[in-house]
Protein backbone atom coordinates (compact mmCIF):
# COMPACT_ATOMS: atom_id res chain seq x y z
CA UNK A 1 0.00 0.00 0.00
CA UNK A 2 1.25 3.51 -0.90
CA UNK A 3 1.68 5.88 1.99
CA UNK A 4 -1.37 8.50 2.25
CA UNK A 5 -2.78 10.53 4.81
CA UNK A 6 -5.73 9.63 7.02
CA UNK A 7 -8.14 12.20 7.91
CA UNK A 8 -11.24 11.61 9.99
CA UNK A 9 -13.11 14.29 9.79
CA UNK A 10 -16.55 14.66 12.37
CA UNK A 11 -19.35 16.50 10.05
CA UNK A 12 -20.47 15.85 6.45
CA UNK A 13 -19.19 20.01 6.16
CA UNK A 14 -15.94 18.80 7.39
CA UNK A 15 -15.65 15.82 4.94
CA UNK A 16 -16.84 17.82 2.02
CA UNK A 17 -14.52 20.54 2.48
CA UNK A 18 -11.50 18.41 2.69
CA UNK A 19 -12.92 16.37 -0.42
CA UNK A 20 -13.32 19.44 -2.24
CA UNK A 21 -9.78 20.34 -1.23
CA UNK A 22 -7.97 17.25 -2.23
CA UNK A 23 -10.14 16.61 -5.20
CA UNK A 24 -8.90 13.76 -7.07
CA UNK A 25 -5.99 12.80 -5.18
CA UNK A 26 -8.47 11.82 -1.62
CA UNK A 27 -10.97 9.10 -1.36
CA UNK A 28 -13.58 8.74 0.91
CA UNK A 29 -13.84 5.17 3.25
CA UNK A 30 -16.25 3.87 5.61
CA UNK A 31 -16.84 -0.09 5.75
CA UNK A 32 -13.23 -0.18 3.79
CA UNK A 33 -13.51 -3.94 2.64
CA UNK A 34 -13.59 -2.28 -0.99
CA UNK A 35 -11.15 0.99 -0.52
CA UNK A 36 -8.26 -0.85 1.38
CA UNK A 37 -8.02 -4.13 -1.32
CA UNK A 38 -8.03 -1.48 -4.15
CA UNK A 39 -4.93 0.03 -2.21
CA UNK A 40 -3.28 -2.76 -1.56
CA UNK A 41 -3.09 -4.00 -4.85
CA UNK A 42 -1.78 -0.32 -6.29
CA UNK A 43 -5.18 0.34 -7.98
CA UNK A 44 -6.18 3.27 -6.12
CA UNK A 45 -3.32 5.52 -4.73
CA UNK A 46 -4.71 8.25 -3.06
CA UNK A 47 -2.83 10.99 -0.99
CA UNK A 48 -5.67 11.20 1.44
CA UNK A 49 -8.27 9.06 2.64
CA UNK A 50 -10.94 10.25 4.40
CA UNK A 51 -12.74 7.87 6.48
CA UNK A 52 -16.29 9.48 7.58
CA UNK A 53 -16.83 6.94 10.55
CA UNK A 54 -16.62 9.77 13.09
CA UNK A 55 -19.57 11.69 11.38
CA UNK A 56 -22.47 10.47 13.80
CA UNK A 57 -25.77 12.03 11.18
CA UNK A 58 -24.13 9.32 8.58
CA UNK A 59 -25.49 6.29 11.01
CA UNK A 60 -28.49 4.23 11.30
CA UNK A 61 -31.34 2.76 9.38
CA UNK A 62 -34.95 4.62 9.72
CA UNK A 63 -38.27 3.53 8.27
CA UNK A 64 -41.54 4.68 8.60
CA UNK A 65 -44.23 4.07 5.61
CA UNK A 66 -45.26 8.07 5.01
CA UNK A 67 -41.15 8.64 4.51
CA UNK A 68 -40.15 5.14 3.68
CA UNK A 69 -36.36 3.77 4.63
CA UNK A 70 -33.51 6.11 5.05
CA UNK A 71 -30.13 3.88 4.73
CA UNK A 72 -27.55 6.14 6.42
CA UNK A 73 -24.00 5.85 4.94
CA UNK A 74 -22.36 4.16 7.74
CA UNK A 75 -25.52 1.43 8.09
CA UNK A 76 -23.66 -2.15 7.16
CA UNK A 77 -24.51 -4.53 5.49
CA UNK A 78 -25.25 -6.88 8.54
CA UNK A 79 -27.35 -4.16 10.36
CA UNK A 80 -29.13 -3.60 6.79
CA UNK A 81 -30.22 -7.33 6.58
CA UNK A 82 -30.86 -7.69 10.07
CA UNK A 83 -32.68 -5.06 10.49
CA UNK A 84 -36.98 -6.16 11.09
CA UNK A 85 -38.14 -3.62 9.12
CA UNK A 86 -35.69 -3.72 5.91
CA UNK A 87 -36.82 -8.07 6.69
CA UNK A 88 -40.44 -7.21 6.88
CA UNK A 89 -41.00 -4.41 3.95
CA UNK A 90 -38.08 -5.13 1.72
CA UNK A 91 -37.22 -8.26 2.16
CA UNK A 92 -35.08 -7.99 -1.38
CA UNK A 93 -32.82 -5.53 -0.03
CA UNK A 94 -32.34 -7.43 2.98
CA UNK A 95 -31.30 -10.89 1.03
CA UNK A 96 -29.15 -8.87 -1.30
CA UNK A 97 -27.23 -7.41 1.71
CA UNK A 98 -26.73 -10.50 3.38
CA UNK A 99 -25.46 -11.94 -0.16
CA UNK A 100 -22.69 -10.12 0.11
CA UNK A 101 -18.87 -11.35 0.79
CA UNK A 102 -18.48 -12.87 4.57
CA UNK A 103 -19.97 -12.11 7.78
CA UNK A 104 -16.78 -10.83 8.70
CA UNK A 105 -16.80 -8.29 5.57
CA UNK A 106 -21.00 -7.61 6.19
CA UNK A 107 -19.97 -6.57 9.72
CA UNK A 108 -18.13 -3.60 7.67
CA UNK A 109 -19.25 -3.17 4.49
CA UNK A 110 -22.16 -0.79 3.74
CA UNK A 111 -24.78 -0.21 1.42
CA UNK A 112 -23.67 3.67 0.23
CA UNK A 113 -20.15 1.84 -0.03
CA UNK A 114 -21.91 -0.76 -2.44
CA UNK A 115 -23.34 1.52 -4.62
CA UNK A 116 -21.30 4.64 -4.77
CA UNK A 117 -18.30 1.88 -5.92
CA UNK A 118 -20.48 1.38 -8.94
CA UNK A 119 -19.43 -2.28 -10.00
CA UNK A 120 -22.20 -3.60 -12.47
CA UNK A 121 -22.46 -6.74 -10.08
CA UNK A 122 -23.19 -4.64 -7.03
CA UNK A 123 -25.60 -7.18 -4.92
CA UNK A 124 -27.80 -4.20 -3.27
CA UNK A 125 -28.28 -2.45 -6.40
CA UNK A 126 -31.23 -4.16 -8.21
CA UNK A 127 -33.70 -4.13 -5.55
CA UNK A 128 -32.80 -0.64 -5.06
CA UNK A 129 -32.97 0.04 -8.90
CA UNK A 130 -37.06 -1.71 -8.12
CA UNK A 131 -38.00 0.27 -5.44
CA UNK A 132 -37.03 3.45 -6.97
CA UNK A 133 -34.50 4.61 -4.46
CA UNK A 134 -32.70 8.02 -4.28
CA UNK A 135 -29.40 8.71 -3.44
CA UNK A 136 -29.02 11.70 -1.38
CA UNK A 137 -25.85 13.82 -2.03
CA UNK A 138 -23.93 16.36 0.06
CA UNK A 139 -21.46 19.25 -1.55
CA UNK A 140 -20.04 22.14 -1.23
CA UNK A 141 -22.99 23.40 -2.62
CA UNK A 142 -25.53 21.84 -0.27
CA UNK A 143 -27.24 19.03 -0.67
CA UNK A 144 -29.04 17.34 -3.53
CA UNK A 145 -30.75 14.04 -4.63
CA UNK A 146 -30.95 11.56 -8.18
CA UNK A 147 -32.71 8.79 -8.35
CA UNK A 148 -30.13 5.59 -8.44
CA UNK A 149 -30.64 4.68 -11.75
CA UNK A 150 -29.27 8.54 -12.46
CA UNK A 151 -26.74 8.06 -9.78
CA UNK A 152 -24.52 5.28 -11.36
CA UNK A 153 -23.36 6.13 -15.09
CA UNK A 154 -20.59 3.41 -15.65
CA UNK A 155 -18.42 0.56 -14.32
CA UNK A 156 -17.10 2.27 -11.59
CA UNK A 157 -18.32 5.89 -12.50
CA UNK A 158 -20.96 7.72 -10.74
CA UNK A 159 -22.63 11.37 -11.12
CA UNK A 160 -20.84 13.22 -8.27
CA UNK A 161 -19.57 16.68 -8.76
CA UNK A 162 -16.11 17.66 -7.13
CA UNK A 163 -16.09 17.83 -3.74
CA UNK A 164 -19.49 15.88 -3.16
CA UNK A 165 -20.25 12.26 -1.35
CA UNK A 166 -23.48 10.59 -0.89
CA UNK A 167 -24.95 10.95 3.07
CA UNK A 168 -27.80 7.99 2.23
CA UNK A 169 -30.42 6.52 0.24
CA UNK A 170 -34.13 7.03 0.67
CA UNK A 171 -36.42 4.10 -0.42
CA UNK A 172 -40.19 5.17 -0.79
CA UNK A 173 -42.29 2.43 0.95
CA UNK A 174 -44.53 0.64 -1.16
CA UNK A 175 -46.31 -2.64 -0.59
CA UNK A 176 -44.33 -5.34 -3.03
CA UNK A 177 -43.94 -8.96 -3.82
CA UNK A 178 -41.01 -10.27 -5.06
CA UNK A 179 -37.81 -11.81 -5.67
CA UNK A 180 -33.98 -10.97 -5.21
CA UNK A 181 -31.75 -13.69 -6.89
CA UNK A 182 -27.87 -14.42 -6.99
CA UNK A 183 -26.22 -16.22 -9.10
CA UNK A 184 -23.15 -17.20 -8.33
CA UNK A 185 -20.16 -19.90 -8.34
CA UNK A 186 -20.28 -20.78 -4.63
CA UNK A 187 -23.42 -19.92 -2.15
CA UNK A 188 -21.39 -17.83 -0.31
CA UNK A 189 -18.60 -15.53 -0.41
CA UNK A 190 -18.59 -14.94 -4.53
CA UNK A 191 -19.56 -12.03 -6.11
CA UNK A 192 -22.50 -12.05 -8.68
CA UNK A 193 -22.42 -13.97 -11.97
CA UNK A 194 -25.98 -12.46 -12.28
CA UNK A 195 -28.04 -10.84 -10.01
CA UNK A 196 -31.34 -9.20 -10.62
CA UNK A 197 -34.65 -8.40 -8.89
CA UNK A 198 -38.37 -8.49 -9.54
CA UNK A 199 -40.96 -6.97 -7.77
CA UNK A 200 -44.68 -6.17 -8.57
CA UNK A 201 -45.75 -3.01 -7.07
CA UNK A 202 -48.76 -1.74 -6.86
CA UNK A 203 -49.95 -4.21 -9.89
CA UNK A 204 -47.47 -3.52 -12.11
CA UNK A 205 -43.98 -4.82 -12.69
CA UNK A 206 -40.59 -3.75 -12.01
CA UNK A 207 -37.38 -5.94 -13.25
CA UNK A 208 -33.70 -4.67 -12.92
CA UNK A 209 -31.03 -7.18 -13.51
CA UNK A 210 -26.74 -6.55 -12.25
CA UNK A 211 -23.58 -7.84 -14.01
CA UNK A 212 -25.07 -8.31 -17.16
CA UNK A 213 -24.41 -4.15 -18.92
CA UNK A 214 -22.32 -1.76 -17.59
CA UNK A 215 -24.28 -0.68 -14.89
CA UNK A 216 -26.76 -2.55 -12.84
CA UNK A 217 -29.81 -1.60 -15.45
CA UNK A 218 -33.81 -1.52 -15.25
CA UNK A 219 -35.50 -3.81 -18.35
CA UNK A 220 -38.27 -1.17 -19.61
CA UNK A 221 -39.58 -3.10 -22.43
CA UNK A 222 -39.82 -6.42 -20.00
CA UNK A 223 -41.35 -4.28 -17.53
CA UNK A 224 -44.07 -2.43 -20.12
CA UNK A 225 -44.88 -6.41 -22.02
CA UNK A 226 -45.66 -7.39 -18.37
CA UNK A 227 -47.66 -4.57 -17.28
CA UNK A 228 -49.67 -4.62 -20.74
CA UNK A 229 -51.50 -8.34 -19.90
CA UNK A 230 -52.14 -10.81 -17.15
CA UNK A 231 -49.73 -13.10 -16.31
CA UNK A 232 -50.07 -16.30 -18.24
CA UNK A 233 -47.24 -18.91 -19.17
CA UNK A 234 -47.00 -17.80 -22.12
CA UNK A 235 -45.99 -14.20 -21.43
CA UNK A 236 -43.43 -15.18 -18.79
CA UNK A 237 -41.72 -16.97 -21.51
CA UNK A 238 -42.09 -14.10 -23.57
CA UNK A 239 -40.94 -11.95 -20.99
CA UNK A 240 -37.96 -14.13 -20.14
CA UNK A 241 -36.88 -13.78 -23.75
CA UNK A 242 -37.49 -10.28 -24.03
CA UNK A 243 -35.48 -9.67 -20.91
CA UNK A 244 -32.37 -11.20 -22.33
CA UNK A 245 -32.45 -8.70 -25.13
CA UNK A 246 -32.12 -6.05 -23.06
CA UNK A 247 -28.86 -6.79 -21.34
CA UNK A 248 -25.38 -6.72 -23.21
CA UNK A 249 -23.45 -8.98 -20.98
CA UNK A 250 -19.80 -10.55 -21.59
CA UNK A 251 -17.62 -13.21 -21.26
CA UNK A 252 -15.70 -12.99 -18.07
CA UNK A 253 -13.32 -15.12 -15.62
CA UNK A 254 -17.10 -15.89 -13.87
CA UNK A 255 -19.10 -17.14 -17.18
CA UNK A 256 -19.57 -16.62 -20.15
CA UNK A 257 -22.06 -14.49 -22.37
CA UNK A 258 -24.59 -17.05 -23.05
CA UNK A 259 -24.86 -18.10 -19.40
CA UNK A 260 -25.50 -14.89 -18.36
CA UNK A 261 -28.14 -14.78 -21.06
CA UNK A 262 -29.56 -18.01 -19.91
CA UNK A 263 -29.69 -16.74 -16.21
CA UNK A 264 -31.41 -13.19 -17.04
CA UNK A 265 -33.93 -15.74 -18.51
CA UNK A 266 -34.00 -17.86 -15.68
CA UNK A 267 -34.25 -15.11 -13.13
CA UNK A 268 -37.50 -13.71 -14.79
CA UNK A 269 -39.22 -17.05 -15.46
CA UNK A 270 -38.49 -17.97 -11.59
CA UNK A 271 -39.94 -14.90 -10.05
CA UNK A 272 -42.46 -14.00 -12.43
CA UNK A 273 -43.62 -18.16 -11.87
CA UNK A 274 -44.34 -17.20 -8.70
CA UNK A 275 -45.72 -14.47 -8.36
CA UNK A 276 -48.79 -15.79 -10.99
CA UNK B 1 3.16 11.00 8.41
CA UNK B 2 2.43 8.75 11.46
CA UNK B 3 -0.84 8.65 13.97
CA UNK B 4 -1.22 8.06 17.62
CA UNK B 5 -3.48 5.46 18.75
CA UNK B 6 -4.51 4.31 21.93
CA UNK B 7 -6.37 0.78 21.80
CA UNK B 8 -6.97 -2.39 23.78
CA UNK B 9 -5.68 -6.15 22.61
CA UNK B 10 -6.90 -8.64 24.96
CA UNK B 11 -8.02 -6.33 27.56
CA UNK B 12 -4.02 -5.24 27.23
CA UNK B 13 -3.85 -1.40 26.87
CA UNK B 14 -1.70 -0.28 23.90
CA UNK B 15 -0.17 2.65 22.77
CA UNK B 16 1.31 3.32 19.68
CA UNK B 17 2.80 5.13 16.32
CA UNK B 18 1.46 4.35 13.10
CA UNK B 19 1.83 4.77 9.65
CA UNK B 20 -1.77 5.45 7.65
CA UNK B 21 -0.75 2.35 5.30
CA UNK B 22 -0.63 -0.76 7.78
CA UNK B 23 -3.41 -2.83 8.80
CA UNK B 24 -4.02 -3.95 12.28
CA UNK B 25 -3.20 -7.74 10.85
CA UNK B 26 0.37 -6.22 10.25
CA UNK B 27 0.42 -4.17 13.59
CA UNK B 28 -0.47 -7.46 15.49
CA UNK B 29 1.74 -9.94 14.17
CA UNK B 30 4.94 -7.17 13.88
CA UNK B 31 4.71 -4.71 16.11
CA UNK B 32 2.45 -6.70 19.10
CA UNK B 33 4.30 -10.00 18.29
CA UNK B 34 0.43 -11.56 18.52
CA UNK B 35 1.16 -13.94 15.30
CA UNK B 36 -1.51 -16.36 16.03
CA UNK B 37 -3.78 -14.09 14.12
CA UNK B 38 -2.91 -15.41 10.44
CA UNK B 39 -2.34 -13.56 6.70
CA UNK B 40 -4.17 -16.00 4.23
CA UNK B 41 -5.01 -13.67 1.23
CA UNK B 42 -4.79 -10.31 2.73
CA UNK B 43 -7.92 -9.50 1.01
CA UNK B 44 -11.00 -10.35 2.49
CA UNK B 45 -11.90 -13.62 1.32
CA UNK B 46 -10.27 -16.31 3.40
CA UNK B 47 -10.50 -15.47 7.18
CA UNK B 48 -7.38 -16.72 8.25
CA UNK B 49 -6.89 -12.87 9.88
CA UNK B 50 -10.34 -12.96 12.04
CA UNK B 51 -10.32 -11.26 15.10
CA UNK B 52 -13.25 -9.39 17.01
CA UNK B 53 -13.14 -6.00 17.04
CA UNK B 54 -16.03 -3.80 19.88
CA UNK B 55 -17.89 -7.49 19.41
CA UNK B 56 -18.35 -8.11 15.96
CA UNK B 57 -15.71 -10.84 13.60
CA UNK B 58 -14.09 -8.81 10.96
CA UNK B 59 -11.33 -9.17 8.82
CA UNK B 60 -8.23 -7.79 10.52
CA UNK B 61 -6.29 -7.11 6.73
CA UNK B 62 -8.55 -4.97 5.95
CA UNK B 63 -8.44 -2.42 8.94
CA UNK B 64 -6.11 0.13 8.70
CA UNK B 65 -4.04 1.11 11.47
CA UNK B 66 -5.44 4.40 12.71
CA UNK B 67 -8.55 3.18 12.81
CA UNK B 68 -7.50 1.59 16.19
CA UNK B 69 -8.07 4.71 18.19
CA UNK B 70 -10.53 3.97 20.98
CA UNK B 71 -11.18 0.47 20.02
CA UNK B 72 -11.25 -3.45 21.74
CA UNK B 73 -9.53 -6.25 19.78
CA UNK B 74 -9.76 -9.46 21.02
CA UNK B 75 -7.24 -12.19 18.62
CA UNK B 76 -7.36 -15.86 19.47
CA UNK B 77 -4.22 -15.53 22.30
CA UNK B 78 -6.71 -13.94 24.34
CA UNK B 79 -9.51 -17.02 24.12
CA UNK B 80 -7.34 -19.22 26.75
CA UNK B 81 -7.50 -18.05 30.77
CA UNK B 82 -3.57 -19.00 31.31
CA UNK B 83 -3.28 -22.33 30.52
CA UNK B 84 -6.51 -23.42 30.34
CA UNK B 85 -7.60 -23.72 26.94
CA UNK B 86 -11.32 -21.96 25.96
CA UNK B 87 -13.93 -24.58 25.60
CA UNK B 88 -13.65 -23.92 22.11
CA UNK B 89 -9.98 -24.85 21.81
CA UNK B 90 -10.83 -27.41 23.67
CA UNK B 91 -13.43 -29.20 21.28
CA UNK B 92 -11.47 -28.16 18.39
CA UNK B 93 -8.79 -30.52 19.49
CA UNK B 94 -10.80 -33.13 20.65
CA UNK B 95 -12.76 -32.95 17.20
CA UNK B 96 -9.52 -33.06 15.29
CA UNK B 97 -11.20 -29.96 13.64
CA UNK B 98 -7.79 -28.85 12.37
CA UNK B 99 -4.87 -30.66 10.11
CA UNK B 100 -2.25 -28.00 9.72
CA UNK B 101 -3.51 -25.83 11.79
CA UNK B 102 -2.82 -22.48 9.50
CA UNK B 103 -6.93 -21.60 9.21
CA UNK B 104 -7.55 -22.37 13.04
CA UNK B 105 -6.72 -19.19 14.71
CA UNK B 106 -9.56 -17.32 12.52
CA UNK B 107 -12.17 -20.31 12.74
CA UNK B 108 -12.21 -19.96 16.31
CA UNK B 109 -12.77 -16.41 15.89
CA UNK B 110 -15.34 -17.04 14.08
CA UNK B 111 -16.70 -19.52 16.35
CA UNK B 112 -16.85 -17.26 19.01
CA UNK B 113 -18.25 -14.91 17.30
CA UNK B 114 -21.24 -16.67 16.49
CA UNK B 115 -21.86 -18.52 19.68
CA UNK B 116 -21.88 -15.33 22.05
CA UNK B 117 -24.46 -14.07 19.18
CA UNK B 118 -26.53 -17.11 19.13
CA UNK B 119 -25.68 -19.49 21.46
CA UNK B 120 -27.54 -22.18 20.36
CA UNK B 121 -26.96 -21.85 16.48
CA UNK B 122 -28.56 -25.00 14.09
CA UNK B 123 -26.17 -26.81 11.80
CA UNK B 124 -26.79 -24.40 8.77
CA UNK B 125 -26.51 -20.92 10.88
CA UNK B 126 -22.57 -22.33 11.79
CA UNK B 127 -22.27 -23.45 8.45
CA UNK B 128 -23.27 -19.70 7.22
CA UNK B 129 -21.53 -17.52 9.91
CA UNK B 130 -18.24 -20.29 9.40
CA UNK B 131 -18.69 -19.57 5.23
CA UNK B 132 -15.97 -16.85 5.14
CA UNK B 133 -13.17 -18.74 6.44
CA UNK B 134 -11.31 -20.94 4.34
CA UNK B 135 -10.03 -24.33 5.00
CA UNK B 136 -7.95 -26.25 2.57
CA UNK B 137 -7.48 -29.30 4.86
CA UNK B 138 -10.69 -30.82 6.88
CA UNK B 139 -13.42 -30.55 4.58
CA UNK B 140 -15.03 -28.47 7.59
CA UNK B 141 -16.98 -31.50 8.62
CA UNK B 142 -15.15 -31.66 12.28
CA UNK B 143 -14.85 -27.85 12.82
CA UNK B 144 -19.01 -27.73 12.59
CA UNK B 145 -19.38 -30.77 14.65
CA UNK B 146 -16.48 -29.53 16.97
CA UNK B 147 -18.61 -26.11 17.30
CA UNK B 148 -22.02 -27.85 17.78
CA UNK B 149 -20.30 -29.79 20.51
CA UNK B 150 -20.01 -26.29 22.79
CA UNK B 151 -23.27 -25.21 21.63
CA UNK B 152 -24.76 -28.86 23.10
CA UNK B 153 -22.89 -27.78 26.37
CA UNK B 154 -24.41 -24.44 26.62
CA UNK B 155 -21.02 -22.64 27.80
CA UNK B 156 -22.26 -19.50 25.98
CA UNK B 157 -25.63 -19.04 27.77
CA UNK B 158 -26.22 -15.73 29.16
Amino acid sequence: MKEFQYLLPHTVAEAVALKEKYDKAAVFMAGATDVVVRMRDYLLTPEYVIDLKAIPELGGITFSKEKGLHIGALATMNEICADENVKQYYPTLAKAAGSVGSKQVRNRATCIGNIVNASPLADTATPLYCYDAIVEIAGPNGTRELPITEFILFVRKVALERGEMVTGIRVPFKEAQGEFCKISRRDQVDLSTVCGTVLKIDGTYRVAMGSVAPQPRRLPKTEALLNGAPLTPERIEEAAQLATTEVSPIDDVRADKQYRLDMVAYIVRNALGKLA
Amino acid sequence: MEYRVRFYVNNEPIELSVPANRTLLSVLREDLALTGTKEGCGAGECGACTIIMDGKAVNACLILAPELDGKHIETVEGLANGSELSPLQESFIEHMALQCGFCTPGMLMSAESLLRENPHPTRAEIVDAMSGNLCRCTGYKKIVEAIEAVAEKGVYEK
